[in-house]
């Protein structure tokens, strides 16, 4: 397929919506053979959003990230949570107990199984997945292949197969897919991003973005101690793994302690370079690639290894330079800006380049109509069927940065990626470390 | 080339920790004699199942066709087939192809799925016919195994055997097994359209359109062949 027809299959990004898919399910009576489920939002009780104008959502492995964003979520009047699904029982009761307490009844529904959950419930529009990084593009694959719109919390992808499968399946199926990445729609770092892209800072040499300040690139193989297995019930196991390799079962994975194993983990690159390298990639409009060169560091955390894109920019990882987290910095022959989560204002080389980016801002919000907002954006591009800001392609691309940068750490050399073949260069060893075979039954 | 690979952290430590059981002590960078140690330890009885996971997880990385076999003989294994595959699966030598064809008519349930699937992900031609029967299987999760393995191998043959199975089982063939022929013929249709066959793209993608499938399905089909009109 040549990239114009690539282009245009994926700008259109699915312009049936289910509200058309509806009418036209009825008008075939393809709705004889999947019946569907009369969408409680359709009911239209209270509120001032017509009913048909309301997005269904559910939500899959919804944990404590998972739970900030659902109560981002919640508030949005044209949104109607309706499930969750969870391989673990308290959190499937502790997200109904939320979400029920805040629309005032007892309707939210609760599944254990993702296959029984995707299948049945075909009055979602769309589905938050806040799994651990493990499931992340497992999950939002099945849900779009069932025709769901997903917003992904990062890092989205484990490996960059994964991160390729995602891009194809929301293509495929006209899904809108949004990446947990919020800094993108936060205004002191678009405002970072547009002085950066604007020329303001001159020609932009060098991007600085930050890491996680703790764990190190190189991840654990080992196994805690075994545990005797929960009830399926309680935690079903088996699904808690999902593709990865197995192991015995150990409390501590299931309660956040899954970060610095190899399995589950993408290491401190991951954690925040899902956020910063997307955000610095932004700033030099290179969200549809990823750096060509990975130069090693001997150290233990990757922190000030060199990448550089095709056109010469150089992306530098850092541990420090920041007051806050997830900081980035845009060096140009010009100026500077500097920013992190935190910063009342970004930080500039020059006083005048703060009204700049306050207008570059505006001018941004009114040339894409994205508001500084994440989740509405997702919510809006959802009825719009444009384009989310961190869609699949900015969550490939950047991810790619993500497993380039460990697989550089992992061999202990420097690595060469072709960001168009989607390979490493005269280094079969990396190449092979780009996917993972999945356990079974999970496999894309 | 160096082998740096033995430095991944928590594996090298393992690794080491499984040479010693069986007791080699190779020069580093020394690939084949770090295979061969390998190769002893999924072979060896009083080797456990994590020194074998840690084996294959080091073969994914260095393994040739020198351990093809000793990992063939593993896919069956209830504990260690996945990882079996974890080590066969990106190891670019033909003779994988081989072992996991040959593996499917002895495996069933899970396992078989497995193999499915890694077939599928190494796009083996030749699998096509022992794929396309097992679009009849009983068991539906080998039925979408086989149904999305033959969309990524995604040639003409691959699907005709999935527009077959979708047609001819209108009526009986469960909904979520329809699904996953349907996600097959589309992979194929992409494929066929990457490869510059948008003439049997388009017919695949207007079959879909009138397929007893969900109607985000067809849209799909729809788009697809609308794309092919920018080719």
């Amino acid at each position: 397929m040549s990239e114009a027809a690539d282009a245009m299959r994926s700008s259109t990004v699915g312009r049936m919506t289910r509200r058309d898919c509806l009418k036209a399910a009825a008008a075939t009576g393809a709705a004889a053979i999947f019946p569907t489920i009369v969408p409680a939002s359709a009911l239209g009780r209270g509120g001032a959003v017509a009913p048909s104008e309301r997005i269904t959502l559910g939500g899959i492995g919804i944990g404590s990230r998972g739970e900030f964003v659902l109560k981002w979520m919640l508030p949005e009047s044209d949104v109607r949570f309706l499930a969750v699904c969870d391989v673990r029982k308290e959190r499937r009761e502790a997200v109904k107990n939320l979400v029920d307490q805040h629309y005032g009844n007892q309707d939210c529904a609760t599944f254990a199984d993702m296959g029984e959950f995707l299948a049945s419930r075909t009055d979602l529009d769309a589905v938050l997945i806040a799994t651990g990084d493990r499931w992340h593009a497992l999950a939002a694959i099945l849900a779009m292949r069932a025709g769901k719109d997903v917003y992904s919390e990062k890092p989205s992808c484990m490996t960059i197969a994964e991160g390729r499968a995602v891009v194809e399946t929301a293509n495929r199926y006209g899904r809108i897919y949004q990446t947990g990445t919020q800094r993108l729609s936060e205004a002191n770092f678009v405002g970072a991003i547009e002085l950066a892209r604007s020329g303001r800072l001159g020609k932009i040499h060098t991007v600085r973005a930050h890491i996680a300040p703790w764990d190190a690139a190189e991840l654990s193989h080992a196994w805690l101690p075994g545990e005797p297995e929960p009830p399926k019930e309680e935690v079903d196991w088996d699904a808690w793994l999902g593709p990865c390799p197995w192991r015995p079962y150990n409390s501590t994975y299931v309660r956040g302690g899954w970060r610095g194993h190899y399995d589950f983990h993408t290491s401190c690159i991951g954690e925040w370079g899902a956020h910063t390298f997307a955000q610095g990639q932004a700033g030099i409009d290179a969200l549809n690639t990823s750096p060509r060169e990975y130069c090693y560091v001997k150290n233990a955390t990757g922190d000030g290894m060199v990448t550089k894109f095709a056109n010469g920019v150089q992306m530098i990882l850092q541990r420090d330079g920041w007051q806050g987290s997830c900081g980035m910095k845009f060096e140009g022959t010009e100026g500077w800006v500097s920013v992190a989560d935190g910063y009342e204002k970004p930080e500039v080389s020059s006083p005048s380049l703060l009204p700049e980016a306050e207008k570059l801002v505006a001018e941004y919000m009114e040339r894409t109509g994205r508001p500084m907002n994440h989740v509405r954006n997702f919510f809006d591009c959802v009825k719009s069927r444009a384009q989310a800001v961190a869609g699949p392609e900015v969550m490939h691309h950047s991810m790619s940065t993500v497993h380039a940068a460990n697989i550089c750490m992992w061999l202990k050399r420097d690595v060469y990626y072709d960001p168009i073949r989607e390979e490493f260069l005269n280094d079969a060893e990396a190449n092979r470390l780009r996917s993972r075979a999945q356990r079974e039954p999970w496999i894309i | 080339m160096s082998h740096g690979i033995l430095g991944l952290g928590g594996l090298s430590a393992a690794v080491a920790a499984t040479a010693a059981q069986a007791g080699g002590d190779d020069e580093p960078g020394d690939a084949g004699a770090t295979e061969a140690r390998l190769i002893a330890i999924l072979k060896s009885p009083e080797a456990s199942r994590k020194a074998k996971a840690d084996a294959c997880r080091q073969l994914s990385v260095i393994g040739s066709r020198a351990a093809v076999g000793p990992l063939a003989e593993l896919l069956g294994d209830e504990e260690l087939g996945h990882m079996a595959r974890y080590a066969l699966e990106p190891i670019p030598d033909p003779a994988v192809d081989d072992a996991l064809r040959g593996a499917l008519d002895k495996l069933s349930g899970r396992l078989l799925v497995g193999v499915i699937g890694s077939i599928g992900v190494r796009r083996d031609p030749r699998a096509v016919d022992a794929l396309a029967r097992r679009l009849q299987d009983p068991d539906s999760q080998v039925v979408r195994a086989a149904a999305r393995a033959l969309g990524r191998i995604g040639t003409l043959e691959a699907a005709a055997a999935l527009e077959k199975a979708l047609m001819e089982g209108i009526t009986t063939t469960p909904a979520g097994d329809r699904l996953a022929l349907a996600e097959g013929l589309l992979r194929c249709a992409d494929a066929l359209a990457a490869k510059g066959e948008s003439g049997a793209a388009e017919r695949i993608y207007a079959k879909l359109e009138t397929a007893p499938v969900p109607s985000y399905v067809r849209e799909a089909a729809r788009r697809g062949r609308s794309s092919l009109a920018a080719t």
